[in-house]
Formats: structure tokens, C-alpha cells, sequence
């Protein structure tokens, strides 16, 4: 391990370590119960019970699955129609009211509809997640499309380049940048995508664990454990997305 | 001015001004004075405003409460932070599930049900006239759509179920957590839902579905909703907790008499009832039936036989684990 990698380690450590130094004393100042705060401890102990148990497994593995296609539908989806969008006016004048308006719709208000309309099923929940992916990711390929170099889209016209070998070849590869930044963006609204499905039509997944631990079994202990969950799983969702980013635009 | 004339002058005016601010002191006074008395507190109540809340409307705007010498300020909140604000003290009263009082309460929440607003468990199974059995037993294989494995409509389906020798496993439970079961039962995802026996017959005969009930109450009883409030509350004024309990029972009873009385001062408080005044008022005189005891009377007393039977039924279906008595669980604060 790196002396570089041991430093970024060491400061998350750290930082980790002030946050729940900081819970702790929070607690202990305003003397809260447990079931309005829990201390940092008592949900680390509740976590591993969750954990023991195999309770938080079933529960995670419905999130992640939810976020990974949701993600992928949303994130592909985006980035056809962003392409779209970029390369023609008339398209982005076509679509983007109904983008924007679809996008100022909250997830939430929707979200019965397409239970509705869809059955209630795995698809429904997938479909709520690609829909808040889609917006940052379609406008950010858009944008980044627009930003390659009009000299260089001009020399390879005039070199005889077919505009798909212009798209894939300048305006995709330059764009990139900016994709990864409405990536990023979109891989954390998966997570509450996925929650936000599962609190409308869902037996499993860490939204349903949190109506569970609230309104079933007065476990607030129990939802910070899920919110911890959550918090992690858009914590590697996200580093992922940084990392497969480093390969593809800053390879070494 | 002289000082001789100065002096007089000078008297007169600190005089004027004595006079002046002993009338309006004693004018704040009488204007004050009667809600001075009144001690402000804070009553939780789940779901939104709405007409099935008339009794504290009722309470507040026909002088019970003040009669009992509360002024009293009305916030709607989740169900379960109901629970946790008013045993945390942000707020002196709540009205809350009794199932989840036997819940929450085991899970080491200081909360305790003080008195019984609903005499009758107002859950119950909905459906088409077809698929509403007449016994529990006969639900084997149907597929039933509930907000979800918790809360009171969970608890009921269980005990429901549990009452035919069935569980969840002998029966499809389809979830709904947006509470939009009604929309499943119209398309036909579900055989049955579970639903507020106000409420969901009136918002299905609103669509044209002809429904009927199997209610917890024919086959297995539970204790209905009531007035909850913290331990350190209960302990340390126990007679304002009475009155309280008091004035919403003088409410609820006088609804009872004139649901008149409670549609308008439903209206009073949320306009948009006056809306469609027919189902309100349909839904107000339904909810005064739940309030009413065996021998039809309103009563905000805690029914001990129920909560005995109904603690037990909790105990079974594994909704709780029997460590705490069920008599720490209430205290009627009217006996």
C-alpha cells in the first residue's frame, strides 16, 4: 500500500472517528433517549445483530439489485438520448420541455403511478430508479457533447470522418469528463430511487427495513442501522463510478 | 414656567400617567386573565386533518377543553412519532394504535394508553361481497393487499388470520406502502385489503365496487386507538391527564348526539371537507359507532377483558414477546 493510499486511508479514519466522537457527545449533552437518538454504540450493536441474524443481507441485496438496474437502465438511457440531444437543436427544443417537466415532477407523486401501471413488480422499482438517474446524466452528455472542439469536428469532416465516426470518435471520448460528473450525480439519486420505490411497492429492500424498524417495531436503532446501509451503498456506488472514471478518462 | 406652577403640573402628570398605566394593566388583565389560566398543551394526532378527528375539534372549539382548563394546540404527525414525541415530553398527548402502545412499550418506550377513543378495533378486512368469507379459515389461498408488515393493519390481518388457524404463509400478501390498496383492489391484484372500516367501503362505493367487511372485533378483539401520554406526565399530573381524557369523551359523546355539531366544527377547522359534505358526514356518523362501547355508549374507559385478550393475541402472533405486563401497558385514568 502506497504512503498516498495510507494517507487518504488514515483521513477517513479520522474524520470517521470525529463524526461519531461528535454523535456521542451529542448524546450525552442533551441526554436523548435512545428511541428519539441512539448512541453511536448502540447502533453499531444493533447493526451486528441485523448482520448476525442474516436480516440486513436480505434486505441490502433487494436495494442493490434495484440500484445496479435501475442505474444502468437510467444511466444507458440518458446517455443515448443526451447524445441525441447534443448533436441536434431540433431535438433538444422537441424534448427538453417534457425532460425538465418530467424532471420537476417529484419522484415521489410518481412513483404510485408507475406501481400502478406496472404491476408493483421489480420493473416498477427499477423504472423509478432509471427516472431519477436519467435527467443529471441526459443534460451532462448533452452538455459535454456540445463542448468538443468545433476545429477539431471540422478537420475530421473535412478528412471525409461519417458523423458517427465524429460522435465516437471526438465527441463521446471528449465529452467524457462531464458524462462521469452526471454519473456521479446519478448514481447517488439511485439510492433514494430505490428507497423511495420500495416505500410505494416492495416486501423486501433497506426502505421497506426502515418502515419496519419505525413503524413495526419502534427500532430506532435498527433505522440508523438501514440509514448507515444505505449511506455505504452510495458510498461504493460512487467510488466505483470515480474508479472506472480514472481508467477511461485519466489512464495512467 | 414657575417652579410653584411647575411643581402642581409635574404631579399631575406623573399622576395621569400612574392612572393611565394601572388602567391598561388592569384592562390586559381582564382580557388575559381567562386564558392565563389555561395551561398550553400539545395533542399529536396521526394521518392528516379530517372529519374522523371531529371530537377534538369539537373539544377545542365547544370549550371542553377549556372547561378542563387546557389550551390546546393540534399537530398531525407519523404514527410512530406520535408515539416517541409525546414519551420524550415535546408533547403532553397523542392518540395512538393500541397495538403499537403493547409495541412500542415492550421496545422500552415510556408511553402508556390512558383512555380508549375507539370502543371498536376500526380495522378490517374489505372486499367484494364474494370474496369476504364468513369465517377466517375460509381465507386460505386468497391474496390480500396491506401497507405493509406493521402497524395496526398488520396486526389485524394476524389476528384475523390467526383466529381461522391460518398465518401470512397460507395467504398472498401483496404490499402496499403508499397506502394506495384501494387502487389494488379495483384492478384486481388482490382478492382483499385491509382498510379503515370508514373509510375504504366509502372511497370503493365512490368507484362503483360494492364492498363488505370481516372485522377484527367478530373474530378476535383488540383494543382500539386512544389517548396516549408519557410516564412523566401520567406521574406527575395525573388530574390534568383525567381532564383531558374528560373533555374528549364529552366531545366525542356530544358528536354522538349531533353529528351536526361535528361535521361543522370539522369544517370549521379543515374547509375543504365542506367540499363534499355528504361523504363527511357519512364517514363522521360510521366513526361515532366505533367510539361506542357494547351497551352503545360512548366511553373513554379502558375495556381490561379486551386488552387482556388482545395482549395475549399480540403475544402469540410474535408482535410482541410478553416481557412487559400488560397492565404497565395503560392506566385509565378515568377509573
Amino acid at each position: 500500500m502506497s504512503g498516498r493510499t495510507l494517507l487518504r486511508l488514515g483521513g477517513g479514519l479520522l474524520s470517521l472517528a470525529a463524526f461519531l466522537v461528535a454523535w456521542k457527545l451529542l448524546v450525552l449533552l442533551t441526554d436523548t433517549p435512545e428511541y428519539i437518538l441512539p448512541a453511536p454504540e448502540v447502533v453499531i450493536d444493533r447493526g451486528v445483530r441485523a448482520i448476525g441474524s442474516g436480516v440486513l443481507w436480505e434486505h441490502v441485496g433487494a436495494t442493490v439489485l434495484e440500484i445496479v438496474l435501475g442505474f444502468g437502465l437510467g444511466a444507458a438511457t440518458a446517455i443515448a438520448v443526451g447524445v441525441a440531444l447534443g448533436k441536434s437543436v431540433v431535438i433538444e427544443r422537441v424534448l427538453s420541455p417534457y425532460l425538465v417537466a418530467a424532471q420537476a415532477v417529484p419522484i415521489l407523486a410518481l412513483a404510485p403511478l408507475l406501481d400502478i401501471w406496472f404491476g408493483g413488480g421489480l420493473f416498477a422499482r427499477v423504472l423509478v430508479c432509471a427516472l431519477i438517474v436519467f435527467f443529471p446524466i441526459a443534460i451532462a452528455t448533452m452538455v459535454g457533447i456540445r463542448s468538443a472542439d468545433p476545429l477539431l469536428r471540422e478537420m475530421l469532416l473535412s478528412l471525409g470522418a461519417t458523423p458517427g465516426q465524429v460522435t465516437t470518435r471526438l465527441e463521446i471520448p471528449s465529452a467524457l469528463p462531464v458524462i462521469f460528473g452526471g454519473l456521479r450525480v446519478g448514481v447517488t439519486l439511485s439510492v433514494i430511487g430505490a428507497v423511495v420505490a420500495e416505500w410505494v411497492s416492495a416486501s423486501t429492500g433497506l426502505g421497506v427495513l426502515i418502515n419496519i424498524a419505525d413503524q413495526g417495531l419502534f427500532d430506532t436503532p435498527l433505522m440508523f442501522v438501514a440509514l448507515a446501509a444505505l449511506a455505504i451503498i452510495g458510498l461504493a456506488f460512487y467510488s466505483l463510478v470515480v474508479m472506472v472514471e480514472r481508467r477511461l478518462v485519466h489512464p495512467a | 414656567m414657575s417652579p410653584r406652577r411647575f411643581v402642581p403640573a409635574l404631579l399631575v402628570l406623573v399622576l395621569v400617567v400612574v392612572l393611565a398605566a394601572c388602567q391598561v394593566d388592569s384592562t390586559f388583565q381582564d382580557v388575559s386573565s381567562p386564558s392565563a389560566q389555561l395551561r398550553p398543551v400539545k395533542l399529536l394526532l396521526s394521518y392528516k386533518p379530517d372529519v374522523q378527528f371531529a371530537a377534538f375539534y369539537v373539544a377545542q372549539q365547544e370549550g371542553y377543553f377549556a372547561d378542563a382548563g387546557l389550551e390546546v394546540t393540534i399537530e398531525h404527525r407519523d404514527g410512530p412519532d406520535v408515539i416517541r414525541l409525546v414519551a420524550d415530553g415535546q408533547a403532553e398527548f397523542g392518540v395512538a394504535d393500541a397495538t403499537d402502545v403493547m409495541i412500542s412499550r415492550t421496545s422500552g418506550i415510556p408511553i402508556r394508553y390512558v383512555s380508549t377513543v375507539y370502543a371498536r378495533f376500526p380495522v378490517a378486512l374489505i372486499g367484494a361481497p364474494e370474496m369476504v368469507p364468513a369465517e377466517p379459515a375460509e381465507l386460505a389461498g386468497l391474496r390480500i393487499g396491506t401497507p405493509g408488515r406493521y402497524g395496526s393493519s398488520w396486526a389485524a390481518l394476524l389476528a384475523i388470520l390467526d383466529a381461522g388457524g391460518l398465518t401470512a404463509d397460507d395467504v398472498t400478501i401483496r404490499e402496499y406502502p403508499a397506502f394506495n390498496q384501494v387502487e389494488g383492489l379495483l384492478n384486481g391484484d388482490v382478492d382483499l385489503i385491509t382498510g379503515f372500516r370508514v373509510n375504504e367501503p366509502l372511497q370503493l362505493a365512490a368507484q362503483g365496487f360494492e364492498a363488505t367487511m370481516l372485522t377484527v372485533d367478530e373474530v378476535a378483539p383488540l383494543p382500539g386507538p386512544g389517548v396516549v401520554v408519557g410516564d412523566d406526565l401520567l406521574g406527575s399530573d395525573r388530574a390534568m391527564v383525567a381532564a383531558f381524557a374528560h373533555a374528549v369523551e364529552q366531545a366525542q359523546a356530544a358528536i354522538a348526539g349531533d353529528i351536526d355539531l361535528g361535521l361543522q366544527d370539522a369544517v370549521n377547522e379543515v374547509p375543504t371537507i365542506a367540499e363534499d359534505r355528504d361523504t363527511a358526514r357519512a364517514v363522521l356518523t360510521a366513526t361515532a359507532e366505533l367510539w361506542k362501547d357494547a351497551s352503545g355508549a360512548v366511553s373513554a374507559a379502558i375495556d381490561a377483558d379486551v386488552w387482556a385478550s388482545g395482549y395475549q393475541t399480540m403475544v402469540r402472533l410474535g408482535l410482541i414477546d410478553g416481557s412487559v405486563p400488560v397492565t404497565d401497558m395503560y392506566e385509565d385514568v378515568g377509573g
